[in-house]
């Protein structure tokens, strides 16, 4: 009965608007490149009347004869609204862009934007697509307010340091959790030497879009693993319509963004033996000429190179109405500026959906993708800071004043395996770079299945239910093999290593989502559901060593001995249950509320499940009469809204965490047994409670759209690894327990607009930046600091109560002693101390400035001092976009001040020992008088400058400004496209890390040599430099 | 009406699948969410079947065979700090800074080696304890006792361990300077980090109350030359008193234990227990199979069980491609190996490989795979401490001089020490203490010769002469120690 009376009215309504009538047609495209979009819709403003875009991007609507406007909008693209003149063709050129009416993922569902309370930051696939990156997070610096995202250096497919809102945990992984589809996947480096950021087996050109999760409202639907934020990657579908093909590709050439001025072999000669003769020694070293000409090795020049890449992209989609279908391909084949980095990916995806009649749809995606990494040892990946072969170093250090080959053509290498000395009394090098280049091999191989099946049932109207049944099998193969001939294989006559590491993973998912309304105001849609997941994993392998016959290179040659390596197995298993409700009144009121119960293995018996919520609402002022009179044409559209909740994270945890262990081993020929782990029976999840308050705006008809977000982020029961006195003998010296808390404040404010739109020249730009302050509030066993080590060698990070996560902790020194040229520390009791690395027998390398006394030794333990933050206080990027005909200009630029850098590089630049040192120390003390802040160099001296442990001259400001992307592209006029058949043509040329202004030393200030280390972030320590891209690209579609 | 059939039949499946999951996660969940490791074991079981049991006895040597300690590092760095051994690769990792005496609290050597000595006295208490509750599991008391004599045996060595370098020497104010923590409680949870240092003497005495105790708990051999020379019996136990009471200046307690060990007159063999003599050949008892009755305690390692990347003796001091050669022997007059009393005919001295100009001691030979044993106590050292005691006891007299004969002319043949070479008991032991040199050379007591004497560290190269007064006489307390043990004094 009802459905009669609105087909009356209905009729009714179409009768009366027949009575005067135009016709109107046209073709809606995509301004960039030129693509029918399908599906548009195309309203007659002040009417009913409306359609969509058909396969080939045309419409044709009837107006009534006194329309004046058409609106035009489509997902993912700024909606238009088209003055009618007097002919009825319109043909509409739409610009993708942030659209508050679009779509967007969320948990377990898509939203309109406009009814979105909770903070979500959306990034088009299409924005990353062309960056020459080897994974996707890697291209998201910059891209939304809040997000955090720097690479650690220039060695191909490190993972990012990735930081929503900055840190969130302490001792478990702050690095968000990644849902690709639905399903949640691996994160992390699989790799060895080799890098091997697993995300890379996500092709970004599959990417449709990025949601990134930032508060409660919206995170806390995933619960226990929301507490460093989500990421929710949307594959590509098919859409109905003819084949589409397109294909992108680009090629690079990548080097080193910066590198370090250090003294050449005449100069390095001259200080060292001046140093030499400060501690009473005679000269050690001497320049040496070899066929004629004097050695003077520049060791950068065997480490850098320029890298070429190339990448290529195609992809098919399309669909008849029941079935669509996307197919892609991908290839990738990277150089690094390091010599002999490579990444290599070839990858496949494969999107289906298909309607069963009018209530069902079922659908895969399937992506298969493996990958290849190889890498010399860098030395820059965490861990491996101090390595003697590490390439970071290398050229720093080694004197250059030898060969890396002898006349005869031989490696110059030494038989106690250092380099070879020539003539000089003294070791000069840890390692010659050029064999361990030439002759070893680090390779790291990923072989990943993501892949889900899913079913939708509508079962009612409003209410449908879906089951998704998803899995992730990640294989990686790493192998390593290290020549007996020099380096770190010499020790064990060569050294060949294979491991295997398999994880598989299962994710089943049922959801029940109900919508209706009330009244045609009260619109309601639950979601209930269930979700399973669990994770096996199994890694195996071996060392083998002592080689047979130096022609073996792999594994599987002949060596004498044999080790396990790598051997582990573990399992977990979280099973969910959870539920949400969005309420909106007229879209003026709306409301989310997210409750969910997760139980995880890895906790205790009896703490292993957790109930996590969150709630938030919005009003949209803008909705209102009052509003809508007064402000509504400057403003049209501002919300207030707020959030909060608990969330959780588990993120990182050992699947055994909780448990007390013995582990085995061997003593001789007999196997053993011993306590490994002290367990907790009291472990469980980490909780964050998350406050957001904020409000969304569109001025000028959305021309200008912006957001300014308060937030808040209380962690408590923070899973710390509560120091043990080492002399408990507790494994690690540490037990993990629920102690720590901390807390995450700040405000991100975000504008998007256009600035300039006229007929063939628009601008458009996107702001962002965030203020962020972090404070430790409590830790375990009477608050107790957490010192973070460096590569387990030099501690420069502490974690203490009222200060922010990672602080430094160094000795403050004041330059240098204008009489000694010794330099100046200041100890805990405010005096100044001077250190003399040579003394007579029995007289005390320590003493005050002045009086000459003898001092106690400056140490960090007793002298330290914080320097903080080492998080940015502000960061952000302002990205702006030119159009002029077919012409596009982006720049994007990135800023991030307030913190500090630890500079240990520059400690080793100024090392005493044999190593070769930066240009800056030629301007070191000589004479009584002289003042400057280089200390009088005695041989062997590692204190006075930083290298025996950290000291506030090495402490750096972190600000920097990067002009981070430069693109110019250009898009072929459609005249010439169609004439070869081809719908459109854009080529493109990239500069990516293109300028960088700082005051900071080192090479980069975002370099982060511990990685996504929570508890030793902002050190830069013998890192390879950042590397610097130019690439130029092709897309082209069909 | 079709469309209803199959609307219903739809749903049907739809809920087929829902209750079908909820099903399934209700047969498994349990199991999956209380997952059981399959590589370790659970504390509750470690104690579960004898030979779990003795797989934990065979744990507590692992920990002490760590490359951090006994598997090689507790030799390097006392013999390192002393003047017999060149640095060659400036390597902080590789006792770049005990050699150069510029340690400080947070080194890596000062604080890996006291953790682990410190993992291995928590296992011991934790076994001890353990047994105790568990000796029904071994249905053998007997067996029960000797596995707690092990266990404290171990932990005996561990407290002496931290002694020799952590502590001032018992000679400097007779052991009332600070000791270190005393642990004698298994910690397996949170809380009681706070514990002051014991004086030295509390230590020490500690350390004898677990060696006594071992000495007569032990058995007094076990079935193979292998087990005789990896665990420890009644006589390892003797052996190792006569170490501490040395240590601790007790010359009487010393000839109490030798005698125990070694006769009044040659042959010197050990009477009861382990046989243990000195092997006519000193090379046999640094070649394989490491066993002989002249090592009385050693770390055994076979290839599976190595003393890891930059541990073993071999990678110290064998250059390449046998080692790293991080120490070359110290080739001026102030080195052992071309001190003037060192005969080129000594069997001891022609233990070195040279290349180009440098020396390097060839005790530890294997490598690179660092297979050779770690010497832990030798007979040897055991007639030097006889010889030693009895001298500052009763003066030269033969006996002394017999058993430093044993030693010496086992390997130099050519030299017969006479009491006319002795102009008064100084003259003997100046003559003994250099023949420890040429005897334990790369056996990890150089420097602990001259603390437990308080005799200055020698210098060499550039590196400055340590005098018993200074800070860097002994090795600071670890950073780690002293940030969480709020008790615990640093060393000034």
């Amino acid at each position: 009965m009802k459905k009669l009376l609105l087909m009356l009215m209905l009729l009714l309504g179409s009768l009366a608007t027949m009575l005067a009538q135009r016709t109107i047609t046209g073709k809606v495209v995509d301004q960039s490149s030129k693509e029918a979009l399908i599906g548009a819709s195309v309203f007659v403003k002040g009417t009913s009347a409306g359609t969509v875009t058909d396969v080939d991007g045309t419409y044709s609507v009837s107006a009534p004869a006194n329309a004046t406007t058409l609106v035009i909008s489509y997902t993912g693209y700024t909606s238009l609204e088209v003055e009618l003149g007097t002919s009825n063709v319109v043909d509409v050129e739409l610009e993708a862009g942030v659209n508050i009416n679009e779509v967007v993922v969320v948990g377990y569902g898509t939203q309109q934007r406009r009814d979105i309370t909770g903070t979500i930051s959306s990034i088009k696939g299409s924005d990353l697509a062309a960056s020459p990156v080897q994974s996707f997070d890697q291209a998201l610096q910059g891209r939304a307010a809040g997000v955090n995202v720097s690479l650690p250096n220039g060695v191909l497919n490190n993972p990012p340091v990735f930081r929503i809102r900055g840190i969130n945990s302490i001792n478990l992984s702050s690095f968000p959790l990644i849902v690709l589809d639905g399903v949640p996947t691996f994160t992390g480096d699989g790799g060895n030497n080799a890098a091997n950021n697993v995300l890379s087996n996500i092709n970004p050109n599959d990417i449709e879009s990025i949601e990134i999760l930032k508060d409660a409202a919206a995170a806390a639907i995933y619960g226990s693993r929301a507490s460093a934020g989500v990421v929710l990657i949307t594959t590509k579908r098919g859409k109905e319509g003819k084949t589409k093909i397109s294909y992108d590709g680009w090629a690079g050439w990548t080097s080193a963004a910066r590198r370090f001025d250090l003294l050449n072999a005449e100069e390095y000669v001259g200080y060292k033996n001046e140093a030499a003769r400060n501690a009473n020694l005679p000269d050690q070293f001497f320049l040496e000429t070899i066929n004629g000409k004097t050695v003077d090795t520049d060791w950068y020049d065997y480490i850098l190179q320029t890298g070429l890449s190339h990448n290529h992209g195609l992809s098919f989609s399309g669909g008849s109405s029941g079935t669509t279908y996307f197919l892609s391909l991908g290839y990738s084949n990277q150089e690094g500026m390091i010599v002999s980095n490579t990444f290599e990916r070839l990858s496949g995806r494969l999107s289906l959906d298909h309607k069963l009649g009018k209530k069902v749809k079922i659908g895969t995606n399937m992506g298969y993708t493996t990958n290849f990494n190889a890498a010399p040892s860098t030395g820059s990946l965490p861990g491996q800071s101090f390595g003697t072969s590490g390439l970071g170093r290398i050229p720093l250090i080694t004197a250059p004043n030898i060969p890396a080959y002898n006349a005869d053509g031989s490696y110059n290498i030494a038989s106690n395996n250092q380099p070879g000395r020539y003539r000089n009394l003294q070791q000069v090098g840890f390692v010659n770079p050029v064999p361990i280049i030439d002759l070893n091999s680090f390779t790291s191989e990923a072989k990943q299945l993501q892949a889900a099946v899913f079913v939708d049932v509508n079962i009612l109207k409003g209410l449908t239910y879906r089951t998704q049944y998803g899995v992730d099998q990640l294989s990686l193969e790493n192998i390593s093999f290290q020549t007996p001939v020099h380096g770190d294989g010499f020790g064990t006559n060569g050294a060949a290593t294979n491991i295997v590491n398999s994880l598989d993973r299962w994710n089943w998912q049922h959801l029940l989502t109900y919508d209706f309304s009330l009244a045609e105001k009260h619109n309601f849609s639950f979601l209930v559901g269930n979700e399973q997941q669990r994770t096996t994993s199994s890694s195996w392998g071996a060392s083998r060593t002592v080689i047979g016959d130096p022609f073996f290179t792999t594994y599987q040659g002949n060596f004498t001995t044999i080790v396990p390596a790598g051997n582990g197995q573990g399992e977990n298993y979280l099973l969910s249950y959870f539920g949400r409700l969005n309420y909106d009144f007229k879209k003026i009121f709306l409301m989310t509320a997210n409750l969910r119960q997760d139980e995880y293995s890895a906790f205790a018996p009896g703490k292993k499940a957790g109930i996590f919520w969150g709630a938030s609402a919005g009003l949209t002022l803008s909705e209102l009469d009052f509003w809508k009179n007064s402000l509504g044409n400057a403003i049209n559209f501002f919300r207030i809204r707020g959030s909060y909740g608990e969330v959780g994270n588990n993120n990182g945890i050992g699947d055994f965490a909780s448990l007390s262990i013995y582990g085995s081993g061997l003593y001789g020929a007999n196997p053993t047994t011993g306590f490994a782990q002290a367990g907790n029976t009291n472990l469980s999840w980490e909780t964050s409670r998350k406050t957001d308050i904020g409000i969304n705006f569109g001025l000028l008809e959305d021309r200008l759209t912006g957001e300014i977000t308060y937030f808040q982020n209380d962690i408590d029961g923070l899973i710390l690894n509560s120091p043990q006195a080492p002399s408990k003998g507790i494994p690690g010296n540490s037990i993990q327990t629920n102690i720590g808390s901390m807390r995450n404040t700040g405000w991100e404010f975000g504008l998007t607009g256009t600035i300039l739109k006229k007929a063939k020249f628009s601008w458009t730009s996107n702001f962002n930046i965030a203020f962020m302050q972090n404070e430790v509030t409590a830790l375990a066993a009477g608050n107790t600091d957490i010192f973070t080590a460096t590569a387990g060698l030099e501690t420069a990070n502490i974690t203490r109560v009222g200060q922010s996560i990672g602080s430094l902790y160094v000795v403050p020194t004041d330059g240098v002693d204008p009489a000694t040229g010794r330099r100046v520390f200041i100890n805990a009791k405010g005096e100044r101390i001077l250190y003399s690395h040579v003394v007579p027998s029995g007289q005390s390398r320590w003493t005050v400035q002045g009086t000459g006394a003898t001092a106690p030794a400056v140490t960090v333990a007793a002298d330290g001092k914080i320097f903080g933050p080492v998080l940015p206080t502000f960061f952000g990027a302002w990205d702006n976009t030119f159009r002029f005909h077919g012409i596009d200009l982006n720049v994007q630029v990135q800023y991030s001040g307030g913190n500090y850098v630890y500079n240990g590089t520059k400690a080793g630049l100024r090392d005493q020992r044999f190593w070769n040192n930066q240009v800056e120390v030629l301007t070191r003390w000589q004479k009584d008088g002289d003042v400057t802040n280089i200390p009088r160099p005695v041989l062997g001296d590692n204190v006075s400058n930083g290298s025996a442990f950290p000291i506030s001259e090495n402490v750096e400001k972190g600000d920097f400004m990067r002009i981070r992307n430069i693109t110019l592209g250009y898009t072929l006029p459609k005249s010439l496209t169609s004439k070869i058949n081809v719908s459109n043509v854009r080529v493109y040329g990239t500069a990516n890390n293109a300028f960088l202004f700082t005051q900071y030393t080192g090479t980069d200030p975002e370099v982060s040599t511990n990685g996504n280390s929570n508890g030793a972030p902002g050190v830069d320590r013998n890192s390879v430099p950042m590397a610097r891209t130019i690439s130029v690209g092709l897309n082209v579609g069909f | 009406m079709k469309n209803s059939i199959q609307f219903i039949q739809k749903t049907g499946i739809a809920l087929a699948f829902i209750g079908g999951t909820f099903i399934f996660s209700g047969c498994n969940s349990e199991e999956f969410l209380n997952p059981v490791p399959i590589t370790s074991i659970s504390d509750a079981s470690a104690f579960a079947t004898p030979a779990r049991i003795l797989n934990q006895v065979n744990g507590l040597y692992n920990n002490i065979q760590s490359g951090q300690v006994y598997g090689g590092r507790f030799q390097v760095y006392h013999d390192i700090r002393g003047e017999e051994f060149l640095n060659e690769t400036t390597n902080g990792v590789t006792g770049f800074q005990t050699w150069n005496h510029t340690l400080v609290a947070s080194a890596n050597e000062v604080n890996n080696l006291w953790n682990q000595v410190y993992f291995t006295i928590n296992n011991c208490n934790l076994f001890i304890e353990g047994i105790e509750a568990n000796k029904a599991i071994l249905g053998n008391d007997a067996l029960a006792n000797n596995y707690i004599a092990e266990a404290r045996f171990i932990r005996g060595l561990c407290y002496y361990t931290l002694l020799t370098l952590y502590s001032r020497p018992f000679a400097d104010g007779n052991g009332s300077k600070l000791g270190v923590p005393l642990r004698l409680k298994g910690e397996k949870s949170d809380g009681g980090n706070d514990l002051a240092r014991a004086t030295v003497a509390e230590t020490y005495a500690k350390v004898l109350e677990d060696l006594n105790f071992a000495e007569t708990n032990l058995p007094a051999n076990y079935s193979s030359a292998l087990l005789n020379t990896t665990r420890a019996h009644k006589n390892t136990a003797i052996a190792l008193k006569t170490r501490v009471y040395l240590s601790m200046q007790r010359y009487a307690d010393v000839i109490t234990e030798t005698n125990k060990l070694v006769p009044t007159a040659a042959p010197f063999k050990a009477a009861s227990g382990v046989a243990h003599e000195l092997q006519a050949d000193i090379t046999k008892t640094f070649a394989a199979p490491h066993t002989t009755t002249e090592s009385i305690f050693s770390m055994p390692f076979t290839d599976v069980d190595l003393p890891g990347t930059q541990n073993g003796l071999g990678s110290y001091y064998n250059p390449g491609p046998r080692g790293i050669g991080d120490f070359s022997l110290n080739l001026t007059a102030a080195g052992i190996i071309n001190n003037a009393a060192f005969n080129a005919a000594d069997a001891r001295k022609k233990m070195v490989t040279v290349v180009g100009t440098k020396t390097y001691l060839n005790k530890f030979a294997l490598g690179p795979q660092h297979l050779d044993y770690a010497p832990v106590i030798r007979y040897a050292e055991i007639l030097l401490n006889a010889a030693e005691a009895i001298a500052r006891t009763s003066g030269v007299n033969d006996r002394a001089i017999a058993l430093l004969n044993a030693v010496r002319k086992r390997s130099d043949a050519s030299k017969t020490f006479a009491a006319a070479d002795f102009a008064d008991t100084n003259a003997f032991i100046s003559a003994l203490l250099l023949e420890r040199r040429m005897e334990l050379l790369g056996e990890g007591f150089r420097s602990l010769d001259c603390t437990r004497l308080l005799l200055p560290i020698p210098g060499k190269a550039n590196v400055a002469t340590i005098l018993p007064t200074q800070p860097d006489y002994i090795w600071p307390i670890p950073q780690g120690e002293l940030i969480a043990n709020k008790l615990c004094l640093p060393n000034n």
